[in-house]
Order: structure tokens, then C-alpha cells, then sequence
């Protein structure tokens, strides 16, 4: 092509635009990189930061749950965790996460929804406590998973025989409300629900550790930033020590199995639980982890209740076990004396005849205790409530542990009811209730309730020598430095009970173990025993057997309170059971044998939950 | 005049330069400790034997005669063509482009390659038949077909991308080839116009308000004049109407996340976002050699190829990333230079095709990389890993050397 004088003009020109039109293109480069690097320094610096660091919590140990001897009644075991981090994590890879884990993809679904509504950026959990091998499928996968991680983490584990349901308690995931009032927990995380997981969730939980990692655009860690010198490591949660004996725990929960109530073994001394069984109960374990959501639904549609906690919660009239305290109260309000008799024809005639068992003749407070004469006690409260009115009558009961809290360490516990005026004018209306309501006060039927804890803890004041114990399931908490706290309360004097009272009292428990109704199965060959029975009428079936007592007779060390729903009488149903528990805490083994298969033969009436 | 006189030192000290650039960049992308065991750790030793072999392949073409590479433009050309029909059928797939061809055991990706050979065939188009002009209708379709031969055959690759070079190749060649001011401008601004219309209609619409009257003052045709007006309100019409009804809503949000990734920060938006943060992070000085946090954590995809430029800038900061754009300037001003004064029409239009090829290749990239443009997967030139895209570059890089070399011998036979 020749090259004529007016194309090269037109080159020269097409040079200069296209000079000129590169040099505005990298002009506008070159400011773009300006504009980024000098003034979007201050914007994108902190991102690439965060982009690369990740703040990951460490979770602590719980605290381990020591039995009275140093057994471990609840440990941890390794659980195995898929975790989340939704700002990375790919929907697509839900049908392979599904297929791994063999869980369904709705459910999937719903989790990670859950978790970027708690938060986009942060690490929840997914899957809890997933098998070994589904770990280790996922383990391998995880190149594919983009934002799933894992993690090993602990879960409780009950290593001991005995399952102590409710004493023990159990956990489940933090609620929202409980994650909004609180900085101490994460979604996902566990806090205890009930018994002393619950109570002492402060000091079990322990401290959260924070670790900084690199990681890269995939959400992998690659490992420790800066050394981790940043690091704040986990501080694991308190070790608690508990009053609990595994053995008798053990016997009480094999005695009530198949049976509906509760037993309450405590130290009269201290306050110190040393069993604790309320039956029907449920399975701690299977509740560990993963929520087993089929045995929740199943233990909580239970008709009897097996999350109820019945040694601290169950209301019944404590039936003849309230006659100790009657004679107390009647002998410090100088109404009888040890030797006042009274005489009992088979009944108490006012207004209408109150029924006893049979013709005792006369009576005085010890032989009343020992026969369970109901006469001399219709006769006693008539007395008393005439003479010194109801009010006066429920606050000495009130002062022994009844009708109040007992300031357990426990969940769920129940105040249980001593009436007083305020309380029948409230229930049946003012001028609708009367001397009749008030007389059968005096053998513990009627409009009161209390619970096997109540029961245990007034006996133990009798058998103290009338000091009220604070009970408890914890003795002391063991802090990571090895420093030891005591929380136990001192017992408390209740002032009005007097030496020769309590006297007068314990010789009748004792006379009701050795020649009353507690003879057959309560009574030891090698330890005085003392207590006595009861029987709670119960309108609506069979009545609840009861059972309190104390041993040894002159230096008590354990006091036993048994109520056994529907069983009939105390002698025969509740007594049996704290025999053969008196026999295992003294002798470390059961010497009666068939007895104990008595006991475990025995089938109370049908429980009707409509009705109790 | 003694060689090293006659050899065009900075073009080749520019390409030798851009050439290390990526060399350390790449290294630095694929060999930190989280890039161990993968499939991108070999890259780095494998552009090492790239460069070595494209500095042997500049060495041996300066000592070929310019005018070989006349006769074998066509030939080239035809020859690349039917590599591309091969690569139709027998090509690799990798991430949705079948634009790999298997040829005893090297992968070839004709598709760079072929600019060259489109650029020569055009150039020889124009230089054999010594009547053609461009006022000729003729001229113009025969170069329009040697461009969208190739285009057609890239389309059916599936690597839209490199598709888009060859066709923004084309206003370049015809202004150079000497299409009036006023068609030049028809055909460029339409583009800048669709980009505004996505960005600003305010600013789409002040554009081409510019242009129409540019075009009118330019080649004083009313009815050109009015058709520049009708393009301007087909293309903003045209595009907003494809962002609204063409497209689905996740690719909408592909195009318009480069102005605002927040649209989708997690699909589209996610490499615009960690790109900006890659540069923006490395502010003044950078972060340091092998100290990029968003590069070692493979926060930026593609790091080695097509994002490599925010590697640059992360861990050497504005002063790599400003070497880079300023080498860039060099290379390109010095071959618009070479193409001016050169006396060979052949020459002229091959080194003009060539600097074409190079800055679009750089808009295109780096104004993904800013956040400039939507995110078109083309390789930034010598920086990139990929020994297809190296070569090529480096071979149009040693023409350019051998045309200037033989300046004066060459003129002397066109």
C-alpha cells in the first residue's frame, strides 16, 4: 500500500489519539489504585484482618460430680460435633451433608437456618454428638463442605449403677432468652435444666477459652495466630463433691422400682443427703448429648411422671408420722405431760365420732406414739386448737420443716401445706370449715401435705435433739487450684423443743420400731432403731404407706423417710424399704434377703394420676 | 548501525520486566504453605520454563526475515482456524470452556494464539491487495469476517471472554486502517455508553448527548447524526432492558456486582469483595513478599491467573501495582510508536493489532480487579499463569522486535 502524504498525516494523528487515549486508561488505572490503596486503606485493612483470623471459642470441661466416698457419679465422655459456619457454608452441599450424617435434609435445613439466624459469621453447632463414623465421614469430606467444621467436645456421662435422675438433673441446649441474658453461652451450648446441674451450673460450666486461628477463605483452620500468645485458655468447671452414698442410693432405687414415691435418707446431724430416690425416674444418660427425642417424648407424656421429682415434691398427708410432733408440740404447750393419760375407747367423741383402730385404754404420749393411738391425738389437737388456736399449732409445725422450704440445693422443690386460718378460709371460704377440718390436723390427715424431705427433716429434728438441718446434696466444691469451699449451713436450735420432751418422744419411736407396727421390717438386731409409720387416706384409692425413722437410737447418724404411694400400709410397704436401707447403711450388705425380694415383688395399687 | 543500536531495548526491557512481575507473583500465589499439595503448587515452575522458552522464542524470531512472517500470516491464520474447529470437537473442558486441545501432552489453547494470527491475516489482507481502503465497503467486511470467524468458533468453545477481544479488536484496527473520526467514535462510545447505563443513566445520557454531537461536528452528515441517535437510545434502552427481562436475577446480579457487590456477597459479589479487599489492604508499601493474607489464604480465586493483580498490589501495594501499570504504559506507548513510524503497512497494522490485544487484555482485567468492570475471565498479559496465554503474548511481543529491527530493510520492499 503506498504510503501517500495524506495517510501519513492521518498516522500521525492516530497516533497522538491513541497516545493520548492510552495515557488517560492508565491515568484512570493508576487513580483507581490510588483512590483503593491510600483512601480505601482505613476500609478493606480491618476486613482482610478479620478475613483471616478467626476468634474460636474453646470450650471448658464441666465439672465432675463426686459421690460422698469419691466415686465419680458424673463425668465427661468425648462427643463428636459438626459444626457451621453459615458465611461460608454452600446450600448446595446440603444433600451430601445429608447423606453423610444420614440425617434427613429438612432437618438440615432448619438447623442451618437456625444457626445464621443466631449469627452469619460465627461458628454453631450443627449435629450433636454424632456417631464415631459419621465423624470421621465428614473428616474426610470436609474439602467438599465449605464452612462445616467439627469439633470434639464433652458430654456427661453416668459411670455409677445408680441412675439418681433427679438429684443429678439434666441439660439441655441453652434457650434464646437464657442467650440473651447471658454472654456466657453460645447457641448450641448446654445448660444444666434441673437438679444440680442446674443449681450449680455456675460453677460447673467453668470459663470459656478463646483461640485466634488463621484460617483460609474456606473456613479451615490452618493453625494458632501469633503463637497463640493471644490465646485465652479454658478454664474447666468446679468439681463438686456431693453427700450422696452410691450403695444406699443404689438399695432405695432398686426398692422403689415399679413403685411411685419417693425416699429421702439424710444425716440428722449435718443435713447431708445421703439418698435421694423419687420413682418413676428417667435416664440421665440418654438425655446426655443428643437430645434422644422419641425418650423425651415418651418420658414426658408418662402418666407417672417421671421428671417429677417425688422425694421433694410429692404432697401427701404425712398420716401417723405426725404423731411425734403432736406429742412435742402438745407437751411444750404444757397441755399433756410424759405421763398424762388419756384414755381411748375406740374413738374421740365431738361433735361427731373420730374412729381410732381399736380400744387402747389409757394412754399416755410415749404408748400413744407406739400404738399410733389416734384417740389421744384427736384428743390432743382438740386441745390445742381451742386452747392455743390452729395459728400457733402451724408455726411450731413450720419451725420442725413442715409447710416451708428447706433451702435444699435442688430444683422443683415444694413448700408442701401446714393450714392455718388464713389458709382454710382461702381454700374452703370463711366460716365454711371447723373443728372437724382442725381434729384430723392431729393425725396428720386432712387438708396437709408434705413431702418424704419435710418428713426426713422434722424426724432428724427429733432425732438431733431439735435442731432444724439446712438439707443438702453438695458438701463442698473443689476449684481448679485445689482450694475447697464448704457450703453447708450450721442446723439452726428450734427453741422450744425441750430435752425431756424429745426424750419422752424418741422413746416412743423407739417402742414403736420394737413392739409397734414398725416390728416386722424396721427393726435391726444390731442398731436401735427407732421411727414410726404412717398411712395417708387417700379418698380416692388406695392409701400411701409412710415411713420415718432414725437410727441408732441414742447417737443418730441417718434418718429415713419413705413414702410409698398407693402401697397401703405404712408397716407393711414404707417400712420394709427403710429397713432393708437401714441394713445396707450399717452393715453394708442385706442380711434379710427375702425381705429385700419382698420388696421387690411388691406391687402397689394401680396409680391413678388423675386422683393422687 | 550495530544490533544491539538497532534492537529496541525498552520494549524488550519492559516485556523481560512484566514477565518477572508475574514470575514473582505467581510464586507467591502458589507456593505459600496453603497451596502446598495442590493443583495450582507446579504452576510456578512451569511459567519458569514458559518464560525461559518464550525469551528463546523472541531470540530465534528476531533472526528470521520479517517478510517470512508475510507469507506465513495466511497459511498461520488458516492453520489456527482449524486447530479452533478441532478444539471444538476433541477439546478439554475445564471450568464450562472447552477451549483446551491435548497435542502430545501440552495443552493448547488455541484461542490466544489466534489473535495473533487474526491480527497477521488482517494485516496481510490490507498490505497485498494495494487498492483496498476503508472508505471501501469491501475492506470492511473482509476484515469483519477474518475477526468473526474466530469469534464464532471461541463462542462455540464457550469462553465468552476471549470472544470479547477479538470483537473490541475491531474499532482499533479500523481507525488505525483509517475509518473517519465520526464512525470510530459510533463505533467505541456505545460501549462506554452501556457501561454508564449500568452504573449511572445520568452519566449514559450526558455520553451520548457528547457523541451525537461530536459525530455532528465531525463528518456534518444528518443522517448520520440521527443514526447516532438512534444508537444511543437502542443501546441504553437495550441494555436496561436486558438487566430487566433477559437476564435471571443471579446473572443480573453477577453484572451488576462489580459496582455493588452487596447485591449478592456471597456468589457474585464474593470476588469483587475479596479482590477490593486485597488491594485496598495492601495500601502504600504493601504487605510484604509471600505476606498477603488474602493471597496465602486463598481468600482471592484465581489468584494465579486472572485476579494475579491484586497478589501485585497486596504484598508490594501501590508501589508493584503502580510498576505494573507503568511498565504496561511503556510497552504500549512504545509499540503505538514503533507502529507510527514505521514504513511498513504490514508492520503498522500488526504491531497496532498487537498493542490492541494487550491493552484490552489489561482494561478488561484490571478493571475486574478494581472493581471497574463485571468479572470477565481474560488473563492479564505475562502476568497470568498459562503457557498458551505467555507464549502468545511473548511471540507477538518478539515480532514486535523483529518489525522494528528490520525497519529500514523492511520498508524498502512494501
Amino acid at each position: 500500500m503506498p504510503i501517500t502524504e495524506n495517510e501519513s498525516q492521518r498516522t500521525q494523528t492516530a497516533v497522538i489519539v491513541l497516545q493520548i487515549l492510552i495515557t488517560a486508561i492508565f491515568a484512570i488505572m493508576f487513580g483507581r489504585l490510588i483512590y483503593l490503596q491510600i483512601f480505601q486503606y482505613d476500609v478493606y485493612s480491618p476486613i482482610s484482618e478479620r478475613n483471616s483470623i478467626r476468634q474460636q471459642i474453646v470450650n471448658p470441661a464441666r465439672g465432675l460430680i463426686f459421690d460422698r466416698h469419691g466415686n465419680l457419679l458424673v463425668g465427661n465422655e468425648p462427643s463428636f460435633t459438626i459444626t457451621i459456619t453459615p458465611l461460608n457454608f454452600d446450600m448446595s452441599s446440603i444433600p451430601l451433608l445429608s447423606k453423610l450424617t444420614g440425617t434427613e435434609k429438612e432437618e438440615i435445613e432448619r438447623r442451618v437456618m437456625e444457626a445464621r439466624s443466631y449469627s452469619f459469621h460465627r461458628e454453631s453447632r450443627l449435629l450433636r454428638d454424632v456417631s464415631f463414623e459419621v465423624f470421621s465421614d465428614v473428616q474426610e469430606n470436609l474439602w467438599r463442605l465449605p464452612g462445616i467444621s467439627h469439633q470434639v467436645e464433652g458430654k456427661r456421662s453416668y459411670p455409677t449403677p445408680v441412675r439418681l435422675s433427679h438429684a443429678l438433673g439434666y441439660m439441655a441446649e441453652v434457650s434464646r432468652a437464657e442467650l440473651n441474658s447471658s454472654p456466657d453461652y453460645r447457641m448450641g451450648d448446654l445448660i444444666g435444666r434441673s437438679g444440680l446441674e442446674r443449681i450449680y451450673e455456675p460453677y460447673l460450666r467453668g470459663e470459656k477459652g478463646t483461640q485466634f486461628v488463621t484460617i483460609n477463605a474456606f473456613g479451615r483452620a490452618l493453625g494458632p495466630f501469633n503463637e497463640g500468645i493471644l490465646d485465652i485458655t479454658p478454664q474447666r468447671g468446679v468439681n463438686i463433691y456431693s453427700t450422696l452414698d452410691t450403695e444406699l442410693q443404689r438399695v432405695a432405687e432398686e426398692l422403689l422400682a415399679g413403685k411411685v414415691g419417693g425416699v429421702v435418707a439424710l444425716n440428722p446431724k449435718t443435713g447431708a443427703i445421703l439418698a435421694m430416690a423419687s420413682s418413676p425416674d428417667y435416664d440421665n444418660s440418654r438425655l446426655a448429648g443428643r437430645l434422644d427425642r422419641s425418650y423425651w417424648q415418651e418420658i414426658n407424656a408418662d402418666s407417672l411422671t417421671p421428671l417429677f421429682n417425688r422425694s421433694v415434691a410429692a404432697m401427701q398427708p404425712p398420716g401417723s408420722t405426725t404423731k411425734p410432733l403432736m406429742g412435742l408440740i402438745g407437751m411444750r404447750l404444757g397441755l399433756i405431760s410424759e405421763e398424762t393419760t388419756i384414755f381411748c375407747a375406740g374413738g374421740y367423741q365431738r361433735g361427731r365420732f373420730y374412729r381410732c383402730l381399736r380400744h387402747h385404754g389409757n394412754q399416755t404420749i410415749g404408748q400413744a406414739i407406739e400404738t399410733s393411738c389416734n384417740t389421744f391425738f384427736y384428743a390432743l389437737m382438740d386441745q390445742i386448737v381451742n386452747r392455743h388456736g390452729l395459728n400457733v399449732w402451724k408455726e411450731m409445725m413450720n419451725d420442725t420443716g413442715l409447710g416451708v422450704s428447706s433451702g435444699i440445693d435442688l430444683t422443683n422443690e415444694v413448700r408442701g401445706i401446714v393450714p392455718d386460718s388464713a389458709y382454710f378460709n382461702r381454700v374452703f371460704g370463711v366460716r365454711q370449715w371447723g373443728l372437724g377440718d382442725m381434729i384430723n390436723l392431729g393425725i396428720g390427715q386432712g387438708a396437709m401435705g408434705t413431702t418424704p424431705l419435710q418428713m426426713a427433716i422434722s424426724t432428724a429434728a427429733i432425732a438431733n435433739n431439735g435442731y432444724r438441718v439446712t438439707p443438702h446434696l453438695i458438701s463442698h466444691i473443689e476449684f481448679e487450684d485445689g482450694q475447697t469451699e464448704n457450703i453447708v449451713d450450721p442446723p439452726v436450735r428450734i427453741d422450744w423443743m425441750q430435752p425431756n420432751h424429745l426424750k419422752t418422744v424418741q422413746k416412743g419411736m423407739r417402742k414403736a420400731v420394737t413392739d409397734g407396727s414398725g416390728r416386722f421390717y424396721a427393726n435391726l438386731r444390731d442398731v436401735p432403731v427407732a421411727g414410726k409409720t404412717g398411712t395417708a387416706q387417700n379418698p380416692h384409692g388406695q392409701n400411701h404407706g409412710w415411713f420415718i425413722t432414725y437410727a441408732p437410737f441414742d447417737d443418730p447418724e441417718i434418718v429415713i423417710a419413705v413414702l410409698l404411694q398407693n402401697a397401703g400400709f405404712g408397716s407393711i410397704s414404707a417400712a420394709p424399704v427403710a429397713g432393708m436401707m437401714m441394713e445396707q447403711y450399717f452393715y453394708g450388705e442385706i442380711r434379710r434377703p427375702h425381705v429385700y425380694q419382698m420388696m421387690l415383688d411388691f406391687k402397689p395399687a394401680p396409680f391413678n394420676p388423675n386422683n393422687n | 548501525m550495530t544490533w544491539y543500536t538497532k534492537f529496541d531495548w525498552l520494549l524488550f526491557i519492559s516485556w523481560l520486566g512484566l514477565s518477572l512481575i508475574g514470575l514473582i507473583a505467581i510464586y507467591s500465589a502458589t507456593q505459600g504453605p496453603m497451596h502446598q499439595d495442590t493443583f495450582i503448587a507446579g504452576n510456578f515452575s512451569r511459567q519458569v520454563l514458559h518464560l525461559v522458552l518464550g525469551l528463546i522464542i523472541i531470540v530465534i524470531m528476531l533472526f528470521i526475515s520479517p517478510r517470512a512472517y508475510v507469507q506465513l500470516a495466511l497459511p498461520g491464520y488458516l492453520l489456527c482456524l482449524f486447530i479452533a474447529l478441532l478444539t471444538v470437537f476433541f477439546g478439554v473442558e475445564v471450568g464450562g470452556e472447552r477451549n483446551w486441545l491435548n497435542i502430545a501432552g501440552f495443552r493448547l489453547q488455541i484461542s490466544e494464539f489466534m489473535k495473533l494470527g487474526t491480527i497477521l491475516a488482517i494485516a496481510a489482507y490490507l498490505s497485498n491487495f494495494r487498492n483496498a481502503t476503508t472508505s471501501n465497503f469491501q475492506t470492511i467486511t473482509v476484515i469483519l469476517v477474518l475477526i468473526l470467524a474466530p469469534v464464532g468458533l471461541i463462542t462455540l468453545h464457550g469462553d465468552t471472554g476471549t470472544s470479547l477481544v477479538y470483537i473490541a479488536l475491531i474499532p482499533f484496527i479500523l481507525f488505525w486502517v483509517g475509518l473517519s473520526y465520526g464512525y470510530s467514535l459510533l463505533l467505541t462510545v456505545p460501549a462506554l455508553i452501556a457501561y454508564f447505563t449500568i452504573i449511572n443513566i445520568y452519566v449514559a445520557a450526558a455520553i451520548s448527548l457528547l457523541l451525537v454531537f461530536a459525530v455532528f461536528m465531525l463528518e456534518k452528515k444528518p443522517a448520520l447524526t440521527i443514526g447516532s441517535v438512534v444508537v444511543c437510545i437502542l443501546v441504553v434502552l437495550g441494555v436496561q432492558f436486558m438487566l430487566t427481562e433477559v437476564l435471571q436475577p443471579h446473572q443480573r446480579a453477577r453484572v451488576e456486582s462489580f459496582h455493588d457487590p452487596s447485591v449478592d456477597p456471597h456468589g457474585a459479589g464474593w470476588n469483587v469483595i475479596q479482590a477490593k479487599t486485597a488491594i485496598s489492604s495492601g495500601g502504600i508499601h504493601g504487605k510484604g513478599f509471600l505476606q498477603g493474607t488474602q493471597t496465602q489464604l486463598r481468600f482471592l480465586p484465581e489468584q494465579q491467573t486472572d485476579f494475579i493483580f491484586c497478589v501485585i498490589s497486596e504484598e508490594f501495594g501501590l508501589i508493584g501495582g503502580g510498576l505494573t501499570l507503568f511498565l504496561f504504559f511503556l510497552m504500549i506507548s512504545r509499540l503505538i510508536a514503533i507502529a507510527g513510524s514505521h514504513k511498513n503497512s504490514f508492520a503498522k497494522v500488526t504491531i497496532i493489532g498487537v498493542a490492541s490485544v494487550f491493552i484490552i487484555h489489561i482494561i478488561v482485567n484490571l478493571g475486574m480487579a478494581m472493581a471497574l468492570l463485571p468479572v470477565i475471565g481474560i488473563p492479564l498479559p505475562l502476568i497470568s499463569y498459562g503457557g498458551s496465554s505467555f507464549l502468545s503474548f511473548s511471540i507477538m511481543i518478539g515480532l514486535c522486535l523483529n518489525f522494528d529491527y528490520y525497519m529500514r530493510d523492511f520498508g524498502l520492499y512494501s
